[in-house]
């Protein structure tokens, strides 16, 4: 990590530290009041983007620790999550459990599917995995649809969270429930890059077979990511439940699953920083295009056939993938390090 | 027995019009090692296209056909020459997902260009559709031209690497890039013309299979399964894709057609999927997959 100019560290307790000067620990502070005074100047419509936003980030920092730190690539990520919101709303409206054993709950199933589909994983990878996952994105969605216990095509209503008897209904009220989890799970997902089993996960990453010759169990540490990338898909998709209150096999498509890797693509794999990037930026500009772009347009282009718009949107994000894999495959967290670095050598970047 | 046989030919069929999209991505994967994940849209993409100029057009079938190959040629060459060009020696996961990206962008352009879902191509159809027995069985006929132009394309391409400069070029591309290279050939045009060839017999593949159930966007889906085909054949084998095909066809068709009242609905779609689970399980590198050993 760079650190500002003449900041020296000087035992190792500062050398870890996650939060280093004082600059950084106002920033920090002030960054989360902001966040969570959001709701009193922020309207609903922006508080929909902002809770949309908070349970892809938890998705997408799943999908990070399994693809950008440990290397295991996975197109079948709104397959897991809909593994979650399904555990979740099964147990809450089936079994009628609080949401906390939902939530729990569909975070641990969701993981051991993502074990069960992350098997081959052992013996094969990068684009046999590939597949792999999206051949699990297809039965996941399947048996969705036709089990009876999950609704099947006519989808199933979803009860609000509530904790400790508190009913999250609002919208507002949702977004401290979203964004404290999500906050977490930044935290934990910071912490947990730097730990023995992060450490493992980037030697995977970088070569397997070298790790493995260094004493890393691959069997163990690659189920592992399955397993702690789709915990975190489980718990998104169960919040998104909740705050839905109704699913439908359609909410978690293939396309989804492209779009989550394009976020972390997009952000920058294996930084701690670009699943938030990538995930506001894409969240963003879909509203943007979905709310203010798409109807504008067919309401002035009206000699096109009805409809032609709605294509828009996977044209441009297509485009925004393919563009950025080309000319910043290291995503939108280097660019903001790059800033940085100018920012603090300014004027002086020699 | 009626059934089985019915269920058969169907079967294979469309398992060889899977054979022939896989073909596509085995050339590919064969010569550059991208992993072309991109072909369901490009499938979709290029039915649109024959429907455009076959039926709203109202050309002739033939200058509709010509028309198409020649799309699926400059379609080919702009993904190759404008996405893939930059990112050679990148790691697979930039491969991959850049393919992706393609896919999704020409979903979208799909969308954008023709917004209804579907289409058939009513009375005017490409086959003739008189139906024929095959001994107790009571066939469409379409099946039968299905299977005999993918023998056509199988032969041709087979020729076509055998005999002629650029196939046999592609051939050693696929071999040895660094001593292809070394000597002279072009690699860079290799890399076009592959995915040339696997934009047409993906679009050959497309026209055959919307001539028979129409268009719709299930179209991806099945280029999502040639996928399976790719995996149990190995994916840097023709003929495994040749052989592959028909299994996959007839294990979805029979499987479909025996299966549906055990089972939830919709198992027929699902079937492609379960066998590259099965698949990747037992025999990770397909039948006639050459099996990759590692060095550190």
């Amino acid at each position: 990590m760079t650190l500002p100019c003449g900041t020296r560290n000087y035992n190792y307790s500062e050398d870890m530290a996650t939060v280093r000067t004082g600059t950084q620990w106002t920033m920090l502070i002030v960054f989360l009041a902001l966040l969570f005074t959001a709701p009193f100047f922020l309207n609903n419509y922006w508080l929909s983007v902002t809770n949309i936003i908070g349970i892809t980030l938890i998705a997408a920092i799943g999908l990070n620790i399994l693809v950008g730190y440990c290397g295991q690539l996975s197109i079948g990520h709104a397959g897991f999550i809909a593994v979650g919101a399904y555990t979740s709303a099964i147990l809450t409206n089936r079994l009628e459990m609080p949401f906390l054993a939902g939530l729990i709950g569909a975070g641990v199933i969701s993981g051991l599917v993502g074990i069960i589909f992350g098997l081959p994983s052992i013996r094969v990878k990068g684009f046999y995995l590939a597949i792999t996952t999206i051949a699990a994105q297809f039965i996941i969605i399947w048996v969705i649809n036709h089990w009876g216990l999950t609704g099947g095509f006519a989808g199933i209503t979803v009860p609000y969270a509530s904790l400790f008897g508190f009913e999250f209904r609002s919208q507002s009220s949702q977004f401290y429930l979203i964004i404290g989890i999500a906050v977490i799970c930044v935290f934990l997902a910071k912490n947990f890059t730097r730990t023995k089993v992060g450490r493992a996960f980037v030697a995977v990453r970088d070569n397997d077979l070298a790790a493995e010759v260094m004493g890393v169990n691959l069997l163990f540490y690659k189920l592992l990511a399955f397993f702690i990338g789709c915990f975190f898909a489980g718990i998104a998709g169960s919040l998104y439940a909740h705050y839905t209150g109704s699913l439908n096999a359609e909410q978690f498509s293939f396309t989804e699953s492209i779009l989550y890797v394009g976020m972390i693509i997009i952000g920058g794999l294996g930084t701690n920083l670009g699943p938030i990037l990538g995930v506001v930026f894409i969240r963003v500009l879909q509203r943007l295009l979905s709310g203010e772009l798409v109807p504008f347009l067919e309401k002035t282009f009206t000699m096109f056939p009805a409809g032609f718009a709605s294509g828009l949107s996977p044209m441009l994000f297509g485009l925004v993938i393919v563009l950025f894999l080309i000319l910043e495959p290291r995503g939108l967290a280097h660019r903001w390090n790059l800033f940085k670095a100018a920012y603090r050598l300014w004027p002086f970047s020699y | 027995m009626a059934e089985l046989l019915q269920y058969t030919i169907t079967g294979l069929s469309v398992g060889m019009v899977y054979a022939l999209i896989g073909l596509g991505f085995v050339l590919i994967w064969k010569s550059s090692s991208v992993a072309n994940l991109a072909l369901g849209p490009i499938v979709l993409m290029s039915s649109w296209f024959n429907y455009a100029m076959f039926i709203e057009k109202g050309l002739p079938l033939y200058v509709a056909f010509l028309l198409v190959l020649i799309f699926a040629v400059v379609l080919g060459w702009v993904i190759e020459r404008v996405a893939l060009r930059p990112l050679i020696a990148q790691p697979i996961l930039s491969l991959i997902a850049v393919t992706l990206g393609i896919g999704y962008f020409l979903e979208g352009l799909v969308t954008f260009i023709w917004p209804a879902s579907t289409a058939g191509f009513g009375d005017k159809h490409i086959f003739p559709r008189e139906v024929i027995h095959i001994g107790p069985a009571i066939v469409s006929q379409e099946y039968v031209w299905v299977i005999g132009i993918c023998l056509l394309v199988f032969f041709l391409l087979t020729f076509f690497f055998r005999y002629h400069r650029m196939g046999i070029a592609m051939r050693a591309t696929a071999d040895d890039q660094m001593a292809v290279q070394a000597c002279g050939i072009p690699v860079t045009r290799v890399f076009s013309t592959s995915w040339m060839f696997a934009c047409v017999v993906a679009a050959i593949g497309g026209i055959l299979i919307s001539s028979i159930g129409g268009i719709s966007h299930g179209l991806v889906d099945t280029g999502l399964k040639s996928f399976s085909v790719v995996i149990l054949g190995g994916l840097d084998s023709f003929g495994g894709a040749m052989i592959a095909g028909p299994i996959i066809g007839l294990l979805e068709n029979l499987g479909g057609g025996y299966l549906t009242p055990y089972l939830w609905g919709g198992v027929k779609d699902i079937i492609p999927f379960f066998i590259i689970i099965i698949v990747m399980v037992i025999k990770p590198y397909g039948l006639f997959g050459e099996e990759r050993i590692e060095r550190i």
